[in-house]
């Protein structure tokens, strides 16, 4: 596919340290070595870019501004990190307000290290960058090709890496909503997951049946169901019962295949995997009106709210089943 | 060759055209500058890859306008290619840049807004001149319509040197070349980020990129009508005229926007408004016009008129 390696457009931030590599990169621009052959072009716009190249290491003032320029840059995308700092914090490491390398605070997938990077370096690191841009775009158009053929089933704890994975991705777009990322979900680990794939809530709220050393009951077992295309995980959701009512939770669309009824036929699988729930509750964000839309849609009515941080208050959804029409 | 052959030439060649033009553009400005410079296919590469990328919208409706700037561009064009009403075409024109301005506009960001504001200040800049043009031709070919001018048998800059100097600085200004280059630019992100096209991305830029295209072929077009009568002149006078205008980017810093307006009004009049006023004391007073043929149909009517009322009256 012609495109993406023909025409990168590279944005360049510089996020703190000595400069040093930040002119390097601007050297590239030099008659000397002319990146513009390659179709590069330096923009001062993160909506037109398709390279992110960050040098220097991060420190407390320009991690937001890092996290929010990445964030603008339009999908397929890749992130170069230029430089030892930008690689690792470098000298600077050790500093109180240093937080290390860029990709301590977004991913990165081409590193240049060197003090500073010679040009040179900069631009191999550039072309290799085009490979993954060039890959990336491939995976996004052979997953948006086979959008009508999702799978939707129960997920075990070998899923438990891909879910994380998935999880840190689409919960970016709440982080945005309620500008704070210290929400639970990105906090999660992967042994806390997997332990989630062996809770039995009901047990934890009445905490009858371990005192009574009784093993707990299958059936109140914690439910993950997944949405899966070509193999990959697109979207989750995970919940329980007790008693009678279902909790839904964390319910997780990749970006990508947002709007095109994923999130809904989750909603849908939950029901039937609860045949005897009569009410299923499921809680979001107050910001997060895609989710109270796709939630009523589906019959679901808010009840309820409750602060939660200062940041994110709890908005409760409830729905009653309705009995099945006899034909 | 029929109207709509032509109309069809230039839908289908004007993007190959203008993109290879761009391409052009960016090498030829490149070995200015003692660079090797992009491949000559580049624009087509830059337009392929904005299509697949994801296209980040402030608002929905920001790329409804820049479909309809694209749209007019290519009316635009194609009225002019099929031997219309030059008036026409110039208000085409005017109403696919408004478009344009909506769309920065509809984006709600201060740089976007910046770059629509300074676009509608352009757009003053230029469209005094681009009508005179209209109306110079008019007073040599005495027709408005493309196909009457083109068909006129003396060189059109002959008689319309002022006009040109005149259009070819609304062209600057219309190429978005370095001393006008005060909407959007390739080359000012320290402090406009991209203006205009800030918060375009993916298919929505590709959109905006294709009209340029689209644009500059039909402004290129517009000069060869001031060398219609010889093509050949004709064609390579165009070419010239765009080489000139790279020149001008590359040897020249951007103007202020006040700079631009006062400089391009003060072309206008100078030499725009001052050829039509030469124009019009050599040619002498024009031939009046028949006002003569609306008398014979007006006359039976005032004679029939009292005539009724009289019959009736009794004597």
């Amino acid at each position: 596919m012609i495109g993406f390696k023909e025409s990168p457009w590279i944005l360049h931030y510089d996020a703190s340290s000595c400069n040093g590599c930040d002119i390097e990169t601007l050297a590239c621009l030099t008659p000397l070595y002319d990146v513009e052959r390659l179709g590069v072009i330096n923009t001062g716009n993160p909506k037109h870019a398709d390279i992110f190249l960050v040098t220097g290491a991060v420190n407390e003032q320009s991690k937001d501004v890092i996290k929010n320029i990445y964030h603008q840059l339009p999908e397929p995308k890749v992130v170069v990190a230029v430089g030892i700092c930008a690689c690792t914090g470098g000298i600077f490491r050790d500093c109180y307000n240093i937080s290390g390398g860029v990709d301590s605070v977004i991913p990165v997938d081409v590193y240049v290290p060197g003090c500073a990077a010679r040009p040179e370096a900069i631009i191999d690191g550039v072309v290799k960058a085009l490979g993954v841009l060039e890959q990336k775009h491939l995976e996004m158009a052979a997953l948006a090709n086979c959008i009508d053929r999702v799978v939707y089933q129960r997920a075990d704890r070998a899923d438990a890496p891909e879910i994380l994975a998935l999880q840190k991705v689409a919960y970016q777009t709440e982080v945005e909503l309620y500008g704070d990322d210290s929400l639970p979900p990105l906090q999660q680990t992967l042994e806390g997951l997997e332990n989630d794939f062996d809770r039995h809530p009901a047990q934890e709220v009445s905490g009858l049946d371990a005192a009574a050393g009784r093993p707990p009951d299958e059936a109140d077992r914690m439910v993950f169901i997944k949405a899966v295309v070509n193999g990959k995980i697109i979207g989750s959701v995970r919940c329980y019962a007790i008693g009678d009512t279902t909790h839904l939770r964390r319910m997780i669309v990749h970006p990508y295949f947002r709007g095109r009824g994923i999130g809904r036929r989750l909603l849908q699988e939950v029901e039937k995997a609860f045949p005897h729930s009569r009410r299923f509750e499921a809680k979001t964000g107050h910001r997060s009106k895609r989710g109270h839309f796709q939630l009523t849609k589906l019959g679901y009515r808010q009840f309820k709210t409750e602060p939660f941080t200062p940041a994110v208050t709890w908005c409760y959804f409830e729905k009653e089943r309705t009995p099945q029409p006899h034909h | 060759m029929s109207p709509w052959l032509r109309l069809i030439i230039y839908l289908v060649a004007a993007p190959i055209v203008g993109g290879l033009l761009a391409g052009w553009d960016r090498r030829i400005s490149a070995r200015m500058q003692s660079r090797q410079g992009p491949p000559i296919l580049q624009p087509f590469y830059d337009v392929f890859k904005l299509c697949q990328k994801e296209a980040i919208v402030v608002r929905r409706s920001q790329n409804f306008y820049l479909f309809f700037f694209l749209l007019l561009v290519i009316f635009t064009g194609g009225l002019f290619f099929a031997g219309s009403d030059l008036l026409l075409v110039v208000f085409a024109l005017t109403l696919a840049a408004i478009f344009l301005v909506l769309g920065a506009y509809k984006a709600s960001s201060p740089y976007s807004f910046i770059g629509a504001e300074r676009e509608l200040i352009q757009m003053m800049a230029y469209e005094p001149m681009i009508l005179l043009t209209a109306v110079g031709m008019y007073m040599v070919a005495d027709s408005f319509y493309v196909h009457d001018i083109a068909k006129h048998p003396a060189l059109l800059v002959l008689t319309l040197p002022g006009i040109f100097v005149g259009f070819l600085y609304a062209l600057e200004i219309k190429f978005r070349k370095s001393p006008f280059d005060l909407s959007s630019s390739h080359h000012a992100h320290q402090e406009l980020v991209r203006g205009l096209t800030t918060e375009f991305s993916g298919r929505g830029l590709a959109m905006i990129e294709i009209a340029h295209w689209y644009e500059n072929v039909f402004l290129l077009g517009w000069v060869y009508l001031f060398f219609a009568s010889s093509p050949v002149l004709g064609i390579l006078m165009a070419l010239l005229v765009f080489g000139f205008v790279i020149l001008v980017d590359n040897v020249f810093a951007r103007l202020k926007w006040q700079a631009a307006l006062r400089s391009a009004w003060a072309v206008t009049v100078v030499f725009g408004f001052g050829n039509i006023v030469v124009l019009s004391l050599l040619r002498g007073h024009p031939t009046p016009p028949p006002a003569a043929a609306v008398l014979p149909a007006a006359l039976p009517a005032q004679t029939s008129a009292p005539a009724t009322p009289t019959s009736d009256l009794p004597t």
